[in-house]
């Protein structure tokens, strides 16, 4: 269907646009927001305060959000990518001089009434930045070691300011994101291999010196739950509990709330996954991740049919993190990786989440509406 | 940034390239930089589709797991794993003994039932089935639960080992046992305040379970039961003379504390209202309430042992000193007068033994409120008193120290203490002046004594120790006495603070005992909280005709146990050599 458009020039009149949007894609995020709203008001116990009703404000502004991203031609994403990452690098400073603290870790910058996450917008910076980066960059030097030099900084400094914070859970999401995106613009087999070889090496390492107590107590906590199981370990168990007691069908809708999830914290935000086994069993969960597989899928779809390598990592790279979100979520919430306190995108309450995962699809939507324009390599961008 | 490549970036690739000498070099290349593009761009799309591919792994992961923990019999057994895990930490709960080994605390398993309503054939009949042996259950009510969605739901906790094999034999699919260890209390209400209750995750939430929570786990992992420094024998006089003089003089509540002055042993401790720590949770909130440690009294004339052995203690009188008591004095805006006013100058010791507010006050304004603050600091009572028990309370004290508290204070009003603290600073007193801590761990027999803080001399002591033994000879507290027991002590009736003012006809009655006089070596607080005058009483509610002889008979009671030789009771101390002798 791409081949209609192919060398074609941007798109006129809104008919055109309308034509060439991505309207799949929308649906599917429509159906997800929907679903968090609704689970937001179960979670209530049948109410729209104080959840449901913000949440589904968020999303609308987030639908907002994305549309003004996708309007804007991929060029001047490419464009902005640097001064985006370098800008945002100042903000994680800011957040590391002058942030405010909520629960133990500074994470907000407070701008007269404006309260951002810089390690929430680095997420999409850090994406065009590399996606900018291997843009300019002949396929041989995209292999190559020395070439790894710059991505290396452009990953690692903001993961090190944000494991400062500390937040482990968006440090992690953020590093895997970006070695996705060095992987997928072509990396050398024989680094990638050395590279794991490396981290196999590191990772103790850094588990005893990179990490603070909390984060190493919640390791511990993940590797054996039962150990303490009403003290660290609680919120797994309760968690791989509740969702077992969904069952195949579930309990049905608003008659989760009496049972065992009611000693559950965060059900509301991080682990609203269980609430949705509760109600909806296994089916319920089933759903959603087809959800969002399918999103997935979309992307990647995008980001393959795209003419121009920019848009194409970014694309992917977008994938990466809202994919990412949802695996360390899902895989938390199931047991199968510590909590790190990684939200599920569009159904979980908080604000943040929304603003970076719709901002990356409106940027996708943007590479959709370009995908047959093949963008300049010159290196007079770098 | 986007400046000079703009007009580069904005052409299309199939614009003419401009014509100059390199043209075909130019072209030559970019045909070359295009075939590699190409190929990059194939590779790079393979790369793409690879993550894609792991993506799509990933997904199916999650629904697996998913999977798994919904379908296969997980949540009863984790349910399960989580209940076995928290028995096991409750299993290792030490036991609770006095200091001659009897057991105040202990766990017993007990097996509590659940069912997985999802394998129940029929509800009704195995709610029906199960009626039959455990009478106690609802019948619909449990046909109900049995018919629930979900895969976890208790039937019945802290079952007996009969009642399991008995649902054991009605062969019910569905339902299953898990171990459930329960804290029992097997003296019920003896010493409930002093040991308090687990919750139900067989953890401390009050008194000693809550205060020697780390020390109850420590010896559970040794095997060991914990002794603490209750005495059963003496809580159980202690709790039943209470119980009687409550029940006598119609008092809202009682308390009382018995201390070992060496070593601040605590060897009992009650408070009436009581309750059963089986069954915390069905007793009145109030009963739960400790009144001996963490409630707050004026404790009234008691206080005045205080007062006088500070004065002599900093030597502004001595037992001989005259004050005048003649008529009432006014400090401040209170005007202060004695109750039974002798309207004439009184030594130091007729202070003690009439009670006189004004004497006492004439010596307390003569220390000065500096020394007396600092006197009552070292005593104890202007901070909360070292003890395991998590309840006990902090003192209630004037922020202002002006002349008036001086004065006030002297006579035992104006600072709200507990009665533990009231004991711990007679104790001191009793201790040759050094400072007794109280505490409810044993004190290891020959290990050495607690070093205190010296308060004040042993002169002193022993001068105060002499006026207390005169008040229950010829003084207030004569009902106290336990013949042959040598009862020092010392009378407090205060008017209980009420609506704003005080209250003539409310009053908190103590009597501190200290015994036996010629070698102090227990502490006996008795406070009996709104008692009633009777007919025997000739109405009246004052500590000398209720405090005192119920201290009295804790005593008598009391001193066999703690193996007190008894004196001849008509005898003074020097001839009792020469009465055995003879």
């Amino acid at each position: 269907m791409s081949s209609v458009f192919m060398g074609s020039s941007r798109p006129r009149g809104v008919l055109a646009f309308l034509h060439n949007f991505d309207w799949t894609l929308v649906a599917l995020l429509m159906l997800l927001g929907g679903i968090g709203v609704g689970m937001l008001y179960s979670v209530a116990e049948g109410d729209w305060s104080p959840w449901a009703v913000r949440h589904a404000i968020r999303f609308s502004l987030g639908v907002g959000l994305m549309m003004i991203a996708a309007l804007i031609d991929i060029r001047i994403w490419m464009a902005i990518a640097y001064p985006a990452w370098a800008g945002v690098m100042v903000l994680l400073l800011g957040v590391e001089f002058f942030g405010s603290a909520a629960m133990g870790a500074e994470r907000w910058l407070e701008i007269g009434p404006i309260r951002v996450q810089p390690s929430e917008l680095m997420k999409i910076a850090l994406v065009l930045a590399l996606a900018r980066y291997y843009h300019g960059l002949s396929s041989d030097r995209a292999s190559g070691f020395l070439g790894l030099i710059p991505p290396a900084i452009l990953i690692g400094a903001p993961v090190l300011l944000i494991l400062r914070q500390p937040d482990l859970g968006t440090a992690v999401l953020l590093a895997l994101t970006g070695v996705v995106i060095v992987f997928m613009a072509g990396l050398n087999w024989w680094i990638i291999i050395f590279g794991a070889g490396a981290a196999a090496v590191g990772a103790p390492l850094f588990y005893t010196f990179g990490l603070q107590d909390y984060q190493r107590q919640r390791i511990f906590t993940f590797l054996n739950p039962e150990a303490d199981p009403m003290g660290e370990g609680y919120q797994i168990l309760q968690s791989k509990i509740a969702l077992g007691s969904g069952g195949v069908w579930g309990k049905g809708y608003m008659e989760g709330t009496q049972a065992q999830l009611d000693f559950l914290p965060e059900k509301h935000t991080d682990f609203i996954f269980t609430m949705l086994g509760e109600e909806f069993g296994l089916m319920g969960c089933l759903f959603v991740l087809i959800l969002y597989a399918l999103v997935s899928a979309r992307l990647i779809m995008i980001a393959t049919s795209c003419r121009n390598q920019f848009s194409r990592l970014a694309v992917a790279g977008i994938a990466a993190t809202f994919v990412s979100y949802v695996f360390i979520n899902i895989a938390m919430v199931t047991g199968l990786a510590p909590v790190v306190g990684v939200p599920l995108p569009l159904i979980s309450y908080g604000g943040t989440v929304i603003i970076t995962v719709m901002a990356g699809f409106g940027i996708a939507l943007s590479a959709h509406l370009n995908r047959g324009r093949e963008l300049d390599r010159s290196r007079s961008f770098v | 940034m986007i400046g000079g490549s703009r007009v580069r970036l904005l052409r299309r690739e199939d614009a003419p390239a401009p014509l100059t000498e390199r043209t075909a070099v130019h072209t030559a290349r970019r045909v070359a930089l295009r075939d590699e593009e190409k190929t990059a761009i194939e590779a790079g799309r393979g790369r793409i589709a690879a993550v894609g591919l792991a993506f799509a792994l990933g997904f199916v992961m999650l629904g697996l797991r998913a999977a798994d923990l919904a379908l296969l019999d997980k949540p009863a057994q984790a349910v399960a794993a989580v209940a076995e895990a928290e028995s096991a930490k409750r299993g290792g709960r030490a036991d609770i003994v006095d200091r001659n080994g009897e057991i105040l605390a202990t766990t017993l398993d007990t097996h509590s039932l659940y069912a997985d309503p999802r394998k129940v054939w029929d509800a009704g009949e195995t709610a029906k089935a199960l009626v039959t042996v455990l009478p106690e259950l609802n019948e619909a009510r449990t046909a109900e639960r049995l018919r629930e969605r979900r895969a976890f739901v208790w039937i019945a906790r802290n079952l007996t080992p009969t009642q399991r094999q008995a649902v054991f034999s009605l062969g019910l699919p569905g339902v299953g046992f898990i171990r459930e260890p329960k804290r029992v209390y097997p003296r019920t209400r003896l010493a409930s305040h002093v040991l308090g209750f687990t919750d139900i995750d067989g953890e401390g939430s009050s008194g000693l379970e809550l205060g020697l929570e780390s020390d109850l786990r420590e010896y559970g992992e040794r095997g060991r039961p914990m002794p603490v420094s209750i005495d059963m024998r003496v809580q159980f006089a202690l709790a039943d003379e209470l119980r009687a003089a409550q029940a006598e003089f119609s008092a809202l509540a009682a308390a009382g504390v018995v201390m070992d002055v060496k070593t601040g042993e605590v060897l009992a401790m009650a408070s009436l209202p009581d309750f059963d720590p089986n069954r915390p949770t069905d007793s009145d909130p109030d009963a739960r309430r400790n009144r001996a440690a963490s409630s707050l009294y004026e404790m009234g004339s008691t206080f005045k042992a205080f007062t006088v052995a500070m004065a002599l203690e900093d030597g502004v009188a001595d037992l001989e000193s005259g004050y005048d008591a003649s008529k009432p004095i006014k400090v401040g805006n209170h005007v202060i007068h004695d109750y039974h006013a002798e309207n004439r100058w009184l030594t130091v010791s007729e202070i003690f033994t009439h009670s006189s507010n004004i004497g006492s006050s004439k010596m307390a304004l003569e220390v000065g409120a500096d020394r007396q603050r600092a006197f009552l600091e070292g005593l104890g009572l202007l901070t909360r008193p070292a003890g395991e028990l998590p309840e006990i309370a902090d003192p209630l004290v004037p922020q202002h120290w002006g002349e008036a508290t001086t004065a006030t204070v002297s006579f035992g009003h104006g600072v709200a203490v507990t009665p533990l603290a009231t004991a711990s600073a007679f104790a001191s007193i009793a201790n040759g002046g050094k400072y007794v801590q109280p505490t409810f761990k044993v004190h290891p027999p020959g290990r050495e004594l607690p070093e205190g803080k010296r308060i004040m001399s042993a002169t002193t002591s022993q001068n105060v120790l002499d006026l207390m033994r005169q008040v229950v000879t010829e003084g207030t507290g004569r009902k106290a006495e336990a013949p042959g027991y040598q009862v020092a002590g010392k009378t407090g009736t205060a008017e209980k603070p009420k609506n704003g003012g005080y209250s003539r006809k409310d009053l908190i009655s103590s009597f501190a005992a200290i015994f036996p006089h010629d070698e102090p070596r227990y502490v006996v607080l008795v406070l009996l909280d709104e008692p009633r005058g009777t007919p025997e009483t000739f109405g009246y509610a004052t500590a000398g005709w209720t405090a005192a002889p119920t201290a009295g008979k804790v005593v008598s009671r009391i001193a066999p146990m703690l193996g007190v030789d008894r004196a001849n009771p008509d005898s003074e101390p020097q001839l009792i050599a020469a009465n055995t002798g003879g």
